[in-house]
């Protein structure tokens, strides 16, 4: 198939591209209690093909580009068609001109890790013992659970001489967690891990459900008011994605996000913790063959790096550094038992937990959450938290605990003050 | 116009057959899904200009699922060739069925009925007046550029105005001992967003427009820009809401989501099956006003849900959850279905050939009344009109609210004050606010721009929506 794309290409005299060749392996287990209820396995590949076509309009010098896919079983004729009306679609894309990234052919990086070293059904038997290795409480029990094994392949060619690849294996999945006395409740938790890391399931699984049993106990939401709040999990990384997400060079170019290197993004007046944060790269190259490394994003609070695909990052001048999703953060300055002095609501579980990066709005509806008045720490259910980060970030508290979920590996928990909560 | 066959999938359809007898020759049942699908994304703002085919819902590729006696496999793969066939075949015989022996001690196999499969043909095609493909990628990138440009001339605090268009066309063949069917589906999406920003603070306002056919739709979006751009101006001025219980009227959109969000999601049986939803208790009970009449269904509506059988070969229909605020059946896949001894609604869906199936919603919505939206908003000492839905997360386990809209307009006295409060989180007990439900509005409006998700996963495009309603509900 690539050299069908390749000759298309030649054929439709296109100078400017991008081949994104991917394949997919997948072991799929699916659970309902202690039972197996499906089991499925995927083999897939996908080619992407995005061409440039180089223009002028009203004098001004434009670079348009449009992407299909290449789909395996299509003949010689519907890979050369398809090729040239997606070229034809580019001349109506108006995008001022930028420069791709260039490179040379270098050898596929296997991206080293545990996983690789058994088969995808080894390795999800491996991780199915760790998600029921806790499973033995009498009144908490895994409800359900999806486990996905994956080999990934990727492919990078473009026009500017990139060659790339690398091929990288992760296992994922969800499972809920139940407990049926003094009430019928549940959890839901998601996983991501690059290598096989069964202890840091078995640990998940435990912490969930430890926390469905407490929040058994819980029944009344919390009365409406402003509280100190603490989120912990999951949550303290949705906190910080706000910043990842400010710093990119698509948020900035169109001016949603006001963010330049060297700000102080936190405001000059921060009575709380400054931020440091680092982009980690989780991948040898970005989806355009850049090579991509870790990154200090935020020093001490001050702006380090915008990060970016090619088009954005040439628009502001910037160098190309390919898109993160993964960060790291170090630890903070208050152990989690010194965050919990006085009255605060701390939030362990929301049905969904929204962070906009736009307006700087968090909110969710609490399913659990330990509100304390000082002295007792009672569970309470309901309600939701609606705080803004813009106010916020000048008075963040992190904890010295870490913790390690899917793109983070930083502080436990975070606390924040004089937050609206909606109750009773 | 009806929409076209699939050329790859005529030509493919010998090799799948040939694929199925040999299955069968090893399994007492087998099936085959096929889908040859074409999505494009179309969008400009300040960001720039996209044509994009959209890689999530295009695509070619093959689902073959099989039965041993016991339980059920399934093998996802996007190549077929005569000389392939056999080497899928020892995949799934000697790869994917035993997967059963890599299971941890005390974990065993759910065992399972074989599925029905009683004889059909079909071959159906939905409607459209413009193909996007005909219309052509100028036109569209035209269309959208020009509303880009008059939204941002609207005002200098306007920061961006994005406009989008997105459509689907797709092919899909279900194959088995007993079954040929044969589907072309084409949807499209249009959508309007204005951002203002108030120092570092950004506030927007969205529109969006859905149909079961082609760009017929995109006229529509020149019409309402200028109210577009106005509300999200308006936003600028809107401040948190005091936390508390009020007396509210839901647009249709704010609506839908709570049909969709609040209850559709607990009413999906393979919940029914893990134990995760209160619904399953309440079957034959009062969930709701007598006013509600809820349904969901493939054939429930002409939007963007709509299609002729569902990803496991079952014919879609129209079925009434809700009937005068008695709870009266949920939805299912098959699986689920054999399960629970019931007959399966047409609701087994998959993100794409590359995913497992199950039981999703399509198009859901709530019966209209007799009130009019007027008459709704007058009848409110003080309260708040509820408009532009933004998200929703379901818990059909203990039928918790949360959803999010952009506004709530204040109503005093029965009028509306002109003040408005934004963003707004809505919780509470799904019951309560269904059962609170004092008004309706006489005209149902479903919107389908939106795709939903099964927890935070599988992506299927759904459509929901219903009259405007007066209940009772607690905001944040």
């Amino acid at each position: 198939m690539l050299h069908k794309i390749l000759s298309a290409l030649k054929q439709n005299n296109i100078a400017t591209y991008l081949i994104n060749d991917s394949r997919k392996e997948t072991v799929e287990l699916f659970f309902i209690k202690e039972h197996l209820d499906m089991k499925r396995q995927k083999e897939v590949r996908q080619y992407r093909i995005t061409v440039y076509h180089d223009f002028e309009k009203n004098g001004v010098k434009m670079r348009g580009s449009s992407t299909v896919g290449i789909h395996c079983g299509m003949t010689d004729k519907e890979v050369e068609e398809t090729i040239k009306k997606a070229y034809f679609a580019a001349s109506f894309v108006c995008n001022p001109y930028y420069e791709l990234p260039s490179g040379k052919k270098e050898e596929p990086v296997i991206i080293e890790s545990s996983l690789s070293r058994n088969t995808l059904a080894e390795n999800a038997r491996k991780m199915a013992e760790a998600l029921f290795a806790d499973d033995s409480w009498e009144d908490t029990f895994l409800n359900s659970a999806e486990l996905f094994v994956e080999k990934n392949s990727c492919h990078i060619i473009n026009s500017g001489g990139i060659d790339v690849g690398y091929e990288k294996h992760t296992v994922k999945g969800e499972f809920v967690t139940q407990c049926i006395t003094p009430q019928d409740v549940e959890t839901y938790q998601s996983f991501s891990y690059d290598e096989l890391d069964t202890e840091a399931l078995r640990a998940k699984v435990k912490r969930a459900l430890e926390m469905t049993k407490a929040r058994a106990q819980a029944k009344s939401a919390p009365a409406a008011g402003t509280y100190t709040v603490l989120l912990s999990g999951q949550y303290v990384r949705d906190i910080f994605e706000y910043f990842l997400s400010r710093s990119s060079a698509g948020m900035v170019y169109p001016k949603y996000s006001n963010y330049r290197i060297g700000d102080r993004i936190q405001g000059g007046d921060v009575t709380g913790e400054l931020l440091t944060i680092t982009l980690k790269a989780k991948e040898p190259y970005s989806s355009e063959g850049i090579p991509m490394t870790h990154r200090p994003l935020l020093k001490d609070g001050v702006l380090q790096t915008i990060h970016g695909n090619s088009r954005f990052a040439y628009y502001l001048g910037l160098e190309p550094t390919g898109v993160y999703d993964s960060f790291l953060v170090p630890a903070g300055t208050k152990y989690f038992s010194e965050m919990k002095s006085g009255k605060y609501l701390h939030v362990v579980n929301f049905s969904d937990f929204q962070m906009d990066a736009f307006s700087g709005h968090f909110a969710g509806e609490i399913r659990l959450a330990f509100l304390c008045d000082g002295t007792t720490v009672t569970p309470v259910t309901g309600g939701s938290v609606n705080g803004n980060l813009l106010k916020a970030q000048k008075n963040l508290v992190f904890s010295k605990e870490m913790q390690i979920e899917k793109g983070y590996e930083g502080p436990y928990a975070v606390r924040f003050e004089e937050v609206n909560v909606a109750g009773t | 116009m009806k929409v076209k066959s699939s050329h790859y999938l005529k030509e493919a359809k010998p090799f799948l057959k040939e694929l199925l007898n040999s299955l069968l020759e090893h399994y007492s049942y087998a099936s085959i899904l096929a889908s040859d699908s074409k999505a494009m994304i179309y969008s400009v703002s300040k960001q720039g200009t996209v044509i994009s085919e959209d890689d999530i819902l295009s695509g070619r590729g093959f689902v073959a699922k099989v039965y041993d006696g016991k339980s059920y496999g399934e093998y996802s793969f996007n190549e077929i060739t005569k000389e392939g066939i056999p080497g899928i075949l020892n995949k799934i015989k000697y790869s994917l069925m035993p997967l059963k022996d890599y299971l941890p001690g005390g974990i065993s196999e759910s065992e399972y009925p074989v599925l029905p499969d009683d004889p059909k043909t079909l071959k159906e095609s939905t409607e459209y007046i413009q193909d996007p493909e005909e219309l052509g990628d100028e036109k569209i990138i035209a269309l959208l550029s020009k509303l880009c440009e008059e939204g941002l001339a609207y005002n200098k605090k306007i920061l961006d105005c994005s406009a989008g268009c997105r459509y689907q066309q797709y092919h899909k063949l279900f194959l088995s001992k007993n079954k040929d069917m044969e589907q072309n589906i084409l949807w499209t999406n249009g959508s309007l967003m204005v951002m203002a920003s108030r120092s570092e603070e950004i506030k927007y306002f969205f529109k969006t427009y859905s149909n079961l056919g082609g760009t017929e739709l995109l006229g529509e979006m020149e019409r309402d820009l200028k109210s577009v751009a106005f509300t999200a101006l308006e936003l600028l001025e809107s401040e948190p809401i005091k936390p508390g219980e009020y007396d509210c009227i839901c647009t249709p959109e704010v609506t839908g989501m709570i049909a969709h969000e609040a209850f559709g999601h607990g009413v999906e049986m393979d919940m029914f099956v893990k134990d995760r939803a209160l619904a399953r208790k309440y079957i034959g009970k009062y969930v709701a006003s007598p006013l509600i009449t809820m349904h969901d269904g493939a054939t429930a509506a002409k939007e963007t849900a709509t299609y002729l059988f569902d990803d496991e070969g079952v014919l879609s229909q129209d079925t009434v959850i809700i009937e005068k605020g008695i709870l009266k059946r949920g939805i299912s896949d098959s699986q689920t279905a054999m399960y629970l001894s019931s007959a399966p609604t047409g609701n087994g869906r998959r993100e794409s050939y590359e995913r497992k199936a199950y039981t999703r919603m399509t198009n859901t919505y709530f019966e209209a009344g007799k009130d009019k939206p007027e008459d709704m908003i007058a009848s409110v000492q003080y309260g708040f009109l509820l408009e532009n839905a933004r998200s929703g997360m379901e818990d059909p386990k203990n039928w918790g609210i949360q959803c999010m809209v952009n506004i709530a307009r204040e109503i005093k006295n029965g009028k509306l004050t002109g003040r408005i409060y934004s963003p707004i989180v809505l919780t509470g007990y799904v019951p309560d606010l269904l059962k609170s439900i004092s008004m309706i509005s006489d005209t149902v409006e479903l919107k389908g721009s939106g795709f939903c998700g099964k927890g935070y996963k599988e992506w299927v495009k759904v459509s929901d929506g219903g009259p405007y309603i007066k209940a009772r509900i607690r905001l944040g």
